[in-house]
């Protein structure tokens, strides 16, 4: 073996060495992200087999009678749900990582100032099966945050309630499950 | 002796009215939601800015609008006053269509009951959803024309119109808004969603994380004019790529005295709730912007920037 062939294996050597921990910390947030998904897929198969289908109407009235249902069927379909059940605690480090980044990356000062120019809330009890208040709005995501979270089916979606990241159930209003402090201070 | 009966018949007269009120007051006459207003008395002349040229596209804009409140039920019957003159057949809404809760009651007091005029006259209203808005019971209710979705395009005449969700601008809509713009085969192309892309506003201000993945779309597919909601106030914004944008949230709610120091605004209204009114015919745009009182604001002739 000649001086440049070692030459080359040392530095592949130390390469490796210097992308190990990266690559351990991918490896780590597929992993994250493949349980996310399947805790989603299972939310909505369980969630699918107690749905009622709803089409559009002239009727409030049916709305609302419909809406009323779909809490129920979505209740049945998880009574024994809690927080944590679908951002398990390697979810939720994910998750957390997922956004710091965002905020301190190219883009988060835009991302900071549209949470921060959001209609101020109150301070909201959040509970896993329990309606979001009905009289309070609804956050906006910022678009640059939807691009870095696991992509979501169209029965669910992402909101941030303070500095909490909210799954929300949009059929039903009901929060699926929450991270508390998933948004760190500026 | 004469003076002095008149004087009595005057008090009398008074007593009775102030009797009448009181009670009314009492049965909570004054608190009652508010009806449908009677249209404008045919004798009241209108202040009409837009040409009414033949087979232009006709429509009206509101925003923020599901109060319930009589400020919105006032905006309402000035719009019915201005549909008979001027025969616009669709509304655009801007988003916050209903506040609060979401009950039959609601849908009742804060849409179908101020709206009743131009409903039974034929008027479509084609929604978008606010932060106030409840995205399943809206997107299914019919009367907003939204197909079940979020977001949607529909087209009139030359204009082609796209609804979008500025509350959850995920990926997905990203792309099927692309693919939407790239398709469209309208010559004038109209984005209407809640959350304006600029704003003198000092109680929300633009919105630059949506504005950074919106606006290279609008530009690059030639988007002519964006009209969003939320800040509770109108503004005619300065012309940004070609593109013209208006900020409509007064047609319910109202922030007073709203306004920072003058930045993108042409022409800003903060003291009264308001609704437009919009003609496309050929390459112009021609806009009015009317107060609750009757009074109009602003009104103008646009040319089509994009070709």
């Amino acid at each position: 073996m000649g001086l440049t062939t070692c030459r080359k294996w040392l530095s592949l050597s130390l390469f490796s060495i210097l992308l190990f921990p990266c690559a351990i910390a991918q490896n780590g947030d597929d992993g994250a992200v493949k349980e996310f998904q399947s805790r989603i897929d299972n939310y909505i198969a369980a969630k699918k087999k107690q749905d009622i289908a709803k089409k559009p109407t002239d009727s409030p009235s049916k709305l609302a009678q419909e809406k009323q249902q779909t809490v129920e069927k979505t209740r049945q379909a998880r009574p024994e749900a809690q927080q944590g059940d679908i951002f398990t605690p390697p979810i939720t480090t994910y998750f957390k990582k997922q956004i710091e980044s965002t905020l301190q990356g190219p883009e988060g000062d835009k991302v900071r100032a549209s949470l921060r120019h959001a209609e101020p809330l109150p301070n909201v009890q959040l509970k896993v099966n329990a309606k979001y208040p009905r009289n309070l709005p609804l956050q906006s995501m910022p678009p640059t945050l939807l691009k870095n979270l696991p992509p979501l089916p169209k029965e669910l979606q992402y909101r941030i309630v303070g500095a909490t990241l909210v799954l929300y159930d949009v059929a039903s209003g009901l929060v699926a499950d929450f991270i508390p402090g998933a948004v760190p201070a500026a | 002796m004469k003076q002095n009966r008149h004087t009595i018949y005057r008090n009398a007269a008074l007593f009775v009215a102030l009797c009448v009120c009181a009670l009314a007051a009492h049965l909570g006459v004054a608190q009652a939601a508010p009806r449908a207003l009677a249209s404008q008395s045919p004798g009241d002349k209108l202040d009409i800015r837009i040409p009414l040229q033949d087979k232009s596209v006709r429509f009206a804009v509101i925003g923020d609008s599901g109060t319930g409140d009589h400020a919105q039920y006032e905006v309402a019957q000035k719009m019915e006053a201005y549909r008979q003159a001027t025969k616009f057949d669709f509304v655009i809404m801007l988003g916050d269509n209903i506040y609060g809760s979401h009950s039959a009651r609601d849908f009742a007091k804060k849409f179908e009951q101020p709206y009743k005029p131009l409903l039974d006259a034929g008027v479509k209203f084609y929604a978008s959803l606010g932060n106030h808005d409840d995205p399943d019971d809206e997107r299914l209710y019919k009367p907003f024309n939204m197909g079940g979705e979020r977001y949607y395009a529909f087209r009139k005449g030359e204009a082609a119109f796209f609804a979008l969700d500025s509350n959850y601008m995920d990926p997905k809509q990203l792309n099927w808004l692309e693919q939407n713009l790239k398709d469209s085969q309208g010559t004038w192309k109209i984005c209407f969603f809640h959350h304006p892309l600029y704003n003198d506003g000092r109680h929300h201000g633009a919105d630059a994380d949506l504005r950074g993945q919106v606006l290279p779309l609008f530009q690059r597919y030639g988007v002519n004019a964006v009209f969003s909601g939320h800040e509770h106030v109108y503004q005619r914004i300065k012309p940004e790529n070609n593109i013209y944008f208006f900020v409509l949230g007064n047609s319910g709610k109202l922030m007073t005295h709203d306004f920072g120091a003058t930045r993108e605004r042409v022409k800003g209204f903060d003291t009264d709730q308001s609704f437009m009114l919009v003609e496309i015919a050929g390459d112009k745009l021609y806009f009015q912007t009317i107060a609750r009182s009757g009074e109009t604001i602003d009104f103008g002739e646009l040319p089509r920037l994009h070709p």
